[in-house]
């Protein structure tokens, strides 16, 4: 397992300033801002509804914001790999063809040679010929993620990425996103239902409810906020402090 | 459009690779083709037709030797359709309900003015508006039988009008109109003249003979135009004669109308479906949030998936009439103008499936939208003189596209002007589906 790569410094990679959606009658975005710097890793916590999924896909370019800008650091080039909750890869394609396919998609002069790379990369060459919908959950989602790394992103965006994965599934997927961050200095935005999961793989928390930025920091800042009278430590106090934040008059 | 010719060669790939797809995409229009051309060749059922007859006096009408009433007019009726003899208010209620498809109405005193001579009686024929086609059908059939109960009736009339024609050249029993005696004849009449001339000559009295020469001139003169009488009633009675000959059968029961309709239909579906599951399958697949990060716009998928489906058609097309030129007498050739008449005909439909796959949420539904939008805007296409139904069908593929084949299936001199504007009016209306679709795409991402 590689360790957590250091907190980044420097100019953001992304300022989103007062983004706002609706669907109909639902406000599902209402104002919210978010900065991302080359190399971090921000968690996006919040209940079901909270806007965390709608905030991503409009950061990823599949939504239209309602108002709102989204300014990407690196004078506009930034790179984004969108990795979808539910997996957006051809399901009667092999492994292979579907990252051929997609890092030519994404421009890359040479697809087969990043195919063969994206193979190794994501430990799916045993998988190569193997049809999609013929894979295991685990075995998709790296694919999935593989093939959000084909267009070579500087920023990842992943919509609940571990949530249908077991235990071992889910170490092996962020063994792999911290290898990314060290190595290549990639950002990753990723939203989670899972406290535990945010404050142990985030280096930052953005705490949505009603589509609003409930909260943003560290997670010790979280349990310092909204941790209560005599905050505890560790998971189990974040917890505590995001359930408070989100549902501060539970029945 | 680089990235939209790769989705076009995974689209390919896809296909390739499913030979059940691949099989279907072709038996299924092969299939349809051969159930519409049947169903447009089978014009033999006898449609229903109610007969009102308010001539109650039971009189005959006599046409030379014979003597005619309604029920043989009725008679020669129920050679063409199925006849149900019913009063007026039961046959007014019969078409009402879509029972029969016409009413034939005898009026009061047909007979007494077939009699007279002087009055021309009319037969009433309503028919119905709910099955135009069908109306159409027995409007035609129905002046037939006028015709032929006509040319009955004046067959009999010039009968007996030749046979008093002989009566005047030939003499003999009159017995007509009631009177009855032995008329004398011109031929005997002339021998009378004659005789008495040469006899007024042998008794010295040349000048008297000589006075009757011009009783015989007018005899002789009569006599002539009298023999001209009958070819000229002949020809007063069909003034043109149809000669029926029946051509040659061909080897199967295909006309080129029922292969125009088979097309539209087969080519139609398959065109409309395939587009419809291809677009909506890329949502469901959950390609779509990927795709349309820049990478492939909705305009152009759309466009990928036109041109996939106008493709897949054309070369369904020419496997279709490959196989009507190979296996059966009717003529196709053409091929040079139908290479682009099924391009863009394939196009446009893909264009129209395109809009039902980018409306609906998933594959399934989209096919069942466009099965539910394309199978009776096709019917209208085939609908022929309706105002409404022909002008719905101009504002779909569907029908200019059996314009087109039928153009190049019917017309004996082909207009390429007029197969120019079909394939421009498709073309136009393929870039508006389209136009929808990638909006559509756009807004239901």
């Amino acid at each position: 397992m590689t360790g957590r790569p250091a907190p980044p410094s420097g100019a953001p990679l992304l300022e989103a300033r007062g983004l706002a959606r609706r669907y109909r009658d639902v406000r599902a975005l209402d104002g919210v801002d978010l900065d991302l710097a080359a190399g971090e890793a921000v968690a996006l916590l919040g209940p079901n509804g909270a806007g965390k999924t709608t905030l991503l896909t409009i950061l990823a370019g599949v939504t239209a914001a309602g108002a709102g800008t989204v300014a990407w650091g690196d004078g506009g080039r930034a790179r984004v790999g969108w990795v979808p909750h539910r997996p957006a890869v051809y399901p009667r394609l092999t492994t292979r063809e579907n990252l051929r396919l997609f890092a030519a998609l994404e421009g890359d002069p040479r697809p087969e040679a990043a195919t063969g790379h994206l193979l190794e990369q994501a430990d799916l060459a045993r998988f190569a010929d193997q049809r999609a919908d013929r894979l295991s959950t685990g075995t998709l989602q790296r694919l999935n993620l593989a093939v959000a790394l084909a267009g070579r992103p500087s920023v990842l965006l992943l919509d609940e990425p571990t949530a249908t994965l077991s235990p071992d599934q889910r170490r092996r997927l962020w063994d792999w996103l911290e290898r990314l961050r060290a190595e290549e200095g990639m950002a990753v935005l990723f939203s989670t239902q899972s406290v535990d999961e945010a404050t142990r793989r985030g280096d930052r928390l953005v705490v949505m409810a009603a589509g609003r930025v409930a909260f943003a920091g560290t997670a010790a800042e979280l349990v310092a906020a909204h941790g209560g009278p005599r905050p505890g430590g560790g998971a189990d106090a974040a917890e505590l402090a995001f359930l408070r934040l989100v549902d501060p008059e539970p029945a | 459009m680089r990235n939209a010719a790769l989705i076009f060669a995974k689209d390919l790939r896809l296909l390739r690779r499913a030979p059940a797809v691949l099989l279907v995409l072709v038996a299924y229009p092969l299939l349809v083709a051969l159930l519409v051309a049947a169903a447009l060749q089978g014009g033999d059922r006898r449609p229903g037709v109610a007969l009102v007859n308010l001539d109650g006096s039971g009189r005959t009408v006599a046409v030379g030797e014979r003597r005619l009433s309604v029920e043989d007019y009725a008679a020669r009726l129920e050679e063409d359709v199925d006849l149900r003899r019913l009063g007026p208010e039961q046959a007014a209620a019969a078409l009402e309900a879509g029972r029969v498809t016409a009413v034939v109405t005898i009026p009061e005193g047909f007979i007494a003015d077939l009699q007279s001579g002087i009055r021309q009686p009319v037969i009433g024929l309503t028919t119905s508006r709910r099955s135009p086609i069908e109306a159409d059908q027995i409007t035609r059939r129905l002046e037939a039988a006028v015709y032929r109960f006509n040319q009955g009736l004046a067959t009999g009339y010039v009968g007996q009008v030749l046979r008093l024609v002989d009566l005047v050249l030939e003499g003999g029993d009159i017995g007509f109109l009631g009177r009855s005696g032995e008329a004398l004849g011109l031929r005997r009449s002339r021998e009378l003249v004659i005789g008495v001339q040469d006899a007024l000559r042998l008794r010295g009295d040349g000048a008297l003979a000589e006075r009757l020469a011009p009783l015989v001139d007018f005899i002789d003169a009569t006599q002539a135009n009298l023999d001209l009488a009958r070819p000229a009633a002949e020809a007063i009675r069909a003034p043109i004669r149809l000669e029926v000959d029946a051509g040659p059968p061909g080897r199967e029961p295909l006309s080129a109308f029922g292969l125009a309709g088979a097309l539209l239909v087969s080519l139609g579906l398959a065109g409309v479906l395939l587009a419809a599951a291809g677009l909506s399958s890329e949502r469901e697949d959950n390609v779509l949030v990927r795709l349309r990060r820049g990478l492939v716009s909705p305009g152009a998928l759309v466009g990928e998936k036109t041109a996939f489906t106008a493709l897949a058609c054309t070369l369904v097309g020419l496997v279709l009439l490959g196989a009507v030129a190979l296996a059966t007498s009717l003529a196709v050739g053409r091929w040079g103008a139908w290479l682009p008449t099924l391009l863009v005909a394939g196009a446009a439909f893909g264009a129209f499936g395109a809009l039902a796959g980018a409306l609906a949420r998933e594959t399934r539904s989209a096919l069942l939208v466009a099965l539910m939008a394309a199978l009776p805007l096709m019917a209208l296409g085939l609908v022929p003189g309706s105002d409404v139904a022909g002008a719905l069908s101009q504002a779909v593929p569907f029908g200019p596209a059996f314009d087109a084949f039928q153009r190049l299936l019917v017309e004996p001199d082909l207009d390429g002007g007029a197969l120019g504007l079909d394939l421009g009016h498709m073309a136009l209306l393929g870039a508006a589906f389209a136009g929808a679709a990638a909006l559509a795409l756009r807004r239901r991402a």
